[in-house]
């Protein structure tokens, strides 16, 4: 089946990679902050854009609906939500505005946009799934991105048993994955650089998790070595 | 001794005002509403959801201290299925429940406003091991500020400030009795005071994970061997039997 997809966060990294794979197969509606003309550049040809930056929260989710709303979907079948931003520092020294950032960005914002995305996807009885991270357990020098994709795994775990039966909603956390997001993170991977999967491998093992639909799941190195790029069941 | 609670006025933060005070503690309550006064209580008024309000106050409450005990009580609420709760809600239990503390905390952290040793409290919810439907949003900023505390443990234990998390069950509250579904049984629920005693007492001793009571810590262990069935419970009981949306 040729499935209407939402990707967020689809201008870089794990969603370009994940909008790159599906978009031969699936019809891909990609969102990010870039401006419309610079993502075309680099989205597959056939995949559609809206600029949605989630700084603010409430226009995000407008956005989004207005979004959905102008390319004409009146249901679609998921909705990945993706973007994601964090900054590394001492717990102490933190920039308050990078704090909120982080929050509004990637637990807010993406809230929001769940529940705009509701009514469409209940039509298809869709899938929600959310990105969160193995750093949800919590890490000292990304306290703040921690928190933020913690309070995703506990609204992905009460949502899920909430929308039972109508939407079924998922947290994926991936592992480590060589991405632009660490240098823009301010951080140096080192030689551990070298364990990181590639998106490309990701975007594959989100693809079957996606297909599965359990929740919570870990996407880790060894989930890979055990097959889970390869083997996986198709969207 | 100085200590910081915010939401002092009423509810659990209201008993730590009432026992630091019994103790002999100076106390600084930071609250929305102004409670009544007391010789040792210094009040600062401001509204946590207010992101500019609480900048302009930050000055203040760093002056008020140094601080020997920093308790992080502020919290709000919003019942209801997920999708019936408006978006600046949701955005505002987001902004109280877990962006203020952690924009405080690393205020006071980063500008000397705590005595070395001291002691910092968040506030988190036993929703954290057992998922809240009906409260979807609750439960991601009682999580957030959870593993926020967490993460920010061990550095903040090298400038001399120990971190701890707790995770308070059903209390006897205004609050609690609001959320709870409407023939929910008060008696099950623990009084404030009790709470705030046996909170400050495990603080006091350095514990990083405080859950009050044996009924608690058992459905903390039970929402960690079988979330799935834990979870499906708390619908049972809380999001299949919520009649109202309340916030
Ligand atoms: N890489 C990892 O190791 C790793 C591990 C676990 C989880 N994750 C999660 O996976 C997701 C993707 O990460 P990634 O590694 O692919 O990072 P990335 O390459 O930096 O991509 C992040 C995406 O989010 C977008 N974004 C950032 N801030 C935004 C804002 N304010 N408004 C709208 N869009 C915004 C980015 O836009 P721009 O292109 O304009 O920056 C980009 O499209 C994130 O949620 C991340 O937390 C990553």
């Amino acid at each position: 089946m040729r499935r209407k997809i939402l990707i967020t966060g689809a201008t870089s990294g794990i969603g370009l990679a994940l909008a790159t794979r599906l978009a031969p197969r699936h019809e891909i509606l990609a969102t990010g902050r870039a401006l419309k003309k610079d993502a075309e550049k680099i989205l597959p040809a056939n995949a559609g854009y809206i600029r949605v930056p989630q700084s603010d929260p409430l226009v995000a989710s407008a956005t989004i609906r207005e979004g959905l709303r102008d390319v004409g979907w009146t249901g679609f079948h998921n909705a990945i939500l993706v973007a994601g931003t964090g900054y590394v520092c001492e717990a102490q020294s933190e920039d308050p505005v990078r704090l909120r950032e982080t929050l509004d960005v990637n637990l807010a914002a993406t809230i929001l946009i769940a529940r705009a995305c509701l009514p469409l996807l209940e039509k298809t009885n869709g899938r929600l799934t959310l990105i969160g991270s193995t750093a949800a357990r919590g890490s000292s020098h990304i306290a703040s991105y921690c928190a933020s994709k913690a309070g995703l795994a506990g609204f992905a775990r009460s949502l899920r048993s909430e929308w039972r039966g109508r939407v079924s909603v998922q947290i994926l956390h991936p592992g480590p994955v060589a991405t632009p997001m660490h240098e823009k993170a301010g951080y140096v991977p080192g030689r551990l650089g070298a364990l990181f999967l590639s998106p490309s491998t990701m975007a594959a093992m989100l693809e079957f998790a996606v297909a599965r639909g359990r929740s919570p799941r870990t996407l880790s190195w060894f989930r890979y070595i055990g097959g889970e790029s390869i083997f996986g069941r198709r969207l | 001794m100085k200590a910081l609670v915010t939401g002092g006025s009423a509810g659990l933060g209201q008993a730590f005002v009432a026992r630091l005070l019994a103790d002999g503690c100076d106390v600084v309550s930071l609250d929305r509403s102004t409670a009544d006064g007391a010789a040792n209580l210094f009040q600062i008024n401001c509204d946590l959801g207010d992101r500019e309000a609480l900048d302009r106050t930050v000055p203040a409450i760093v002056t008020a201290g140094p601080y020997d005990l920093v308790i992080f009580n502020a919290g709000v609420n919003a019942t209801g299925r997920f999708e019936d709760i408006p978006e600046d809600v949701q955005l505002r239990l987001l902004r109280i429940n877990t962006e203020a503390p952690m924009v405080l905390a690393a205020a006071l952290a980063g500008s000397g406003a705590m005595v070395r040793p001291s002691k910092m409290v968040f506030v988190s919810s036993l929703s954290h091991f057992t998922g809240y439907p009906g409260a979807a949003v609750y439960a991601a900023s009682k999580d957030a500020i959870a593993i926020y505390a967490r993460s920010i443990r061990r550095p903040l234990l090298r400038l001399g400030i120990s971190v701890s998390c707790v995770f308070p069950g059903p209390l006897r509250t205004d609050h609690a009795r609001r959320h709870a579904p409407e023939n929910a049984d008060a008696s099950q629920r623990m009084p404030a005071d009790d709470a705030a005693r046996d909170i400050l007492s495990a603080v006091r001793a350095g514990k990083a994970t405080v859950i009050l009571g044996k009924q608690a810590r058992i459905v903390a262990l039970a929402g960690r061997i079988a979330p799935r069935l834990v979870t499906w419970q708390m619908r049972r009981f809380i999001f299949e039997k919520l009649s109202a949306t309340t916030w």
